[in-house]
């Protein structure tokens, strides 16, 4: 690592977090099963599949618009399992809970906790509780684990992609960036938006039914670092250029406004209910109309496609411009003026 | 009308015999014409040249170095705008009064200060409020579009309504004087057209753009942000020089009034007196800096730590940008950005050479965030 201290900049979905990844941790900590590409592992326990990962949450504020921290610990690894192509199972759950947090807070979180484990039909089965000194760790902070059998069907593989593949996404961005953003109030703006937080596994498990189901070729979930990161990512992995197209990039307009005003792009922006997929061309139209069906899914879109023209991610405007996208390096810093 | 309509109207009028250079002194405009990838659909006659947009990249060095003293020498917590926090200046002036290895108030904070970056003057004040026993220092660097709502927090000092553990540090800078140094910098890229700044003539008011066709005859239109309103802007200037007939349009009429905002402006010119401001890297201009009225004496950070400022003064005498960068040149429309030797090479975002590079304002990184290179202007 080029940094002599670790920056918040670190851990943005960047790319300083994948050199802190690559450089120390995956490098120290190598093994078979260990793919930092990767949202989860895959293991083969007692001779059927199955797929673990791990998360934490250290969101703040810890309530938001459309969610609260507790329910986000859970979509986030049942998503991070759904996406990797596996049904979520079993859940670990650790708290860090700091001195002073409110009881009733607490409550109100792991009920809701509670809900969205029910909803994504998991069972929490083991835990453990820590407790803070007062200024140490942001009222909460969740980690878990999570481990689900792996769907029969899909086996999903950035390295599967090939040129004229396209790039689905099965919903609006930056929703859930701008909801916690508007929840800081440090902008005394105002507005509508509600996180998308919500468990993705239906948009997946339609996707396993499919009669060819190795044309999905990757599946990945923009959360930090948002869609920008994924396919900067997928355009890295693959050494293929992207494609992407401006207007058919869903965005609510409210979110467009707010981006607007901070000078921010919704793509580089969190979701943490939406699935982005790499999918062969004949089968993109089948994908969406499934999607379409879905809760949530109305505005599933074709965004853009992977090519061997360039090797670089590259967006083509509403006015018909182009605008070469680069991996988010640093904190975007607004001010409201 | 929409944008295509616009696109359609600029390629329908002739080429002209030379390249129409059309300069914009908005960090927001050169955004959105960098994002929308504007450039790359105009006719390759009509060049858009970034101008001085960037309040941050302007702000002196004896100011950064100020707040960086006060940040670290005194029992305070030091407020300011995030992009500010990263700027870099030349340390080896700073040596009698800091620590070598500290030349940004980002090093500051890493070294322990209390630094916190904000993202509004309401936080600033939600945050005094919160800690009443934290002594609070507000240090803005901004344009008309940034004091404004600092006055009118400011103003609150009047009433007895502004809590009384803030103090100011204000680096605020006017932005037609600017333009005005620039046209008449013979340096400075020949200019045909100027985009005028649209958030900043909803406060001040389009009248404040007026002198630029008066006494420059330069073909001038106010545009707001999105594409459509920028690209009937180029057209307007150009058709006015077709015609040959220079004057002030509005293309942002919907925010845009010729008075601009009345309540705004009397709350600046309450807070605010206007003086010759030095400008970093460009050096001092007539009339371009807003400065604390001596009603506000009581809140004026720049007073209450003056202890600092001889030696800071002496220190900066010769205010520069950091060795080689070539900020001060892209301010003031000498080069395009990726004509800086270190642009895209030892200059990045993530480790910035140059303040054009730190701020979301900085024609650098807004350029760079883009993908641009390859461009020339002379
Ligand atoms: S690229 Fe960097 S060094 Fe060059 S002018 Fe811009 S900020 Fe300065």
């Amino acid at each position: 690592m080029k940094e002599k201290k670790i920056s918040l900049a670190h851990g943005n979905g960047g790319v300083y977090m994948r050199e802190l990844i690559d450089d120390i941790f995956a490098s120290k900590l190598h093994n078979d099963f260990l793919n930092t590409e990767h949202d989860a592992a895959h293991l083969k326990l007692n001779n059927s599949d199955w797929a673990m990962t791990t998360d934490g949450f250290t969101v703040q504020p810890l309530f938001f618009p459309g969610g609260n921290i507790g329910s986000l610990a859970i979509h986030g690894t049942v998503n991070d399992l759904a996406v990797s192509g596996a049904k979520a199972k079993y859940l670990s759950l650790n708290a860090f809970l700091e001195e002073g947090l409110d009881i009733t807070d607490l409550e109100i979180i792991v009920s809701s906790m509670a809900i969205a484990a029910k909803e994504a039909q998991i069972d929490i089965v083991t835990g453990d509780t820590k407790v803070l000194p007062f200024g140490h760790g942001g009222g909460i902070y969740f980690a878990t684990t999570g481990i689900g059998e792996r769907l029969k069907n899909l086996r999903l593989n950035h390295s599967n992609i090939q040129p004229g593949d396209k790039i689905l996404v099965s919903g609006p961005i930056g929703n859930h960036g701008i909801a916690v953003m508007m929840a800081r109030e440090a902008f005394g703006l105002s507005s509508d938006i509600t996180s998308d937080s919500a468990n993705i596994y239906p948009f997946v498990e339609c996707l396993n039914a499919l009669n060819t189901p190795e044309k999905i070729k990757c599946l990945r979930d923009p959360t930090r670092g948002g869609l920008n990161m994924l396919v900067q990512d997928w355009s890295r992995n693959t050494k293929l250029g992207v494609m992407l197209k401006e207007d058919q990039l869903p965005i609510e307009p409210a979110v467009a406004s707010v981006c607007n005003m901070l000078g921010y792009d919704p793509f580089n922006l969190a979701c943490e209910g939406r699935v982005l997929a790499a999918v062969s061309p004949e089968l993109a139209q089948d994908v969406l109309q499934l999607w379409r069906e879905l809760e949530c899914g109305e505005q599933a879109s074709c965004v853009g496609e992977f090519t061997c023209e360039h090797k670089q991610v590259v967006m083509e405007t509403s006015i018909g411009g182009q605008r070469i996208l680069q991996a988010l390096e640093d904190e975007p810093l607004p001010r409201i003026c | 009308m929409n944008a295509r309509y616009w696109l359609d109207k600029i390629n329908s009028l002739s080429k002209p015999p030379q390249t129409f250079n059309v300069l914009n002194v908005c960090g927001g405009h050169e955004r959105s014409i960098t994002q929308a990838g504007l450039r790359s659909v105009l006719p390759q006659w009509l060049r858009l040249v970034p101008g001085p947009g960037c309040p941050v990249c302007v702000c002196p060095e004896a100011d950064i170095a100020l707040a960086i003293t006060i940040a670290l020498k005194e029992t305070v917590s030091l407020l300011a705008f995030g992009d500010m926090l990263r700027v870099p200046i030349n340390s080896a002036a700073l040596h009698k009064l800091l620590p070598k290895h500290i030349r940004s108030l980002e090093n500051a904070k890493a070294a322990g200060a209390d630094i916190r970056p904000v993202a509004s003057p309401l936080e600033v004040k939600a945050l005094a409020l919160e800690n009443p026993h934290t002594q609070f220092v507000f240090f803005a660097a901004g344009f008309e579009t940034t004091m404004a709502p600092v006055a009118a927090m400011m103003s609150e000092f009047f009433s007895g309504n502004l809590p009384g553990n803030i103090s100011f540090l204000i680096s605020g800078r006017k932005t037609w004087p600017a333009v005005k140094h620039l046209l008449d910098d013979e340096q400075s890229a020949p200019i045909h057209g100027l985009i005028a700044p649209g958030h900043v003539a909803t406060i001040m008011g389009a009248k404040e753009w007026q002198f630029v066709a008066n006494d420059y005859q330069l073909p001038t239109a106010i545009a707001g942000f999105d594409s459509e309103s920028l690209l009937q802007a180029f057209y307007c200037v150009r058709y006015q020089t077709e015609i040959k007939k220079p004057t002030l349009q509005n293309c942002y009429p919907r925010a845009v009034k010729p008075e601009g905002n009345k309540l705004a402006q009397s709350t600046l010119e309450q807070c605010f007196s206007v003086n010759d401001a030095n400008w970093r890297g460009i050096g001092s201009i007539e009339q371009s800096g807003y400065q604390l009225r001596a009603e506000l004496n009581n809140v004026n950070a720049q007073l209450k730590f003056a202890g600092y400022l001889d030696e800071i003064n002496e220190a900066f005498a010769r205010d520069s940008m950091p060795k080689s960068c070539r900020c001060a040149d892209v301010v003031m429309a000498r080069i395009l950005p990726d004509q800086c030797a270190l642009y895209g090479k030892s200059c990045l975002p993530r480790q910035a050479l140059g303040p054009c590079m730190v701020s979301d304002e900085g024609a650098c990184r807004i350029w760079w965030s883009a993908g641009l290179k390859g461009s020339s202007l002379q």
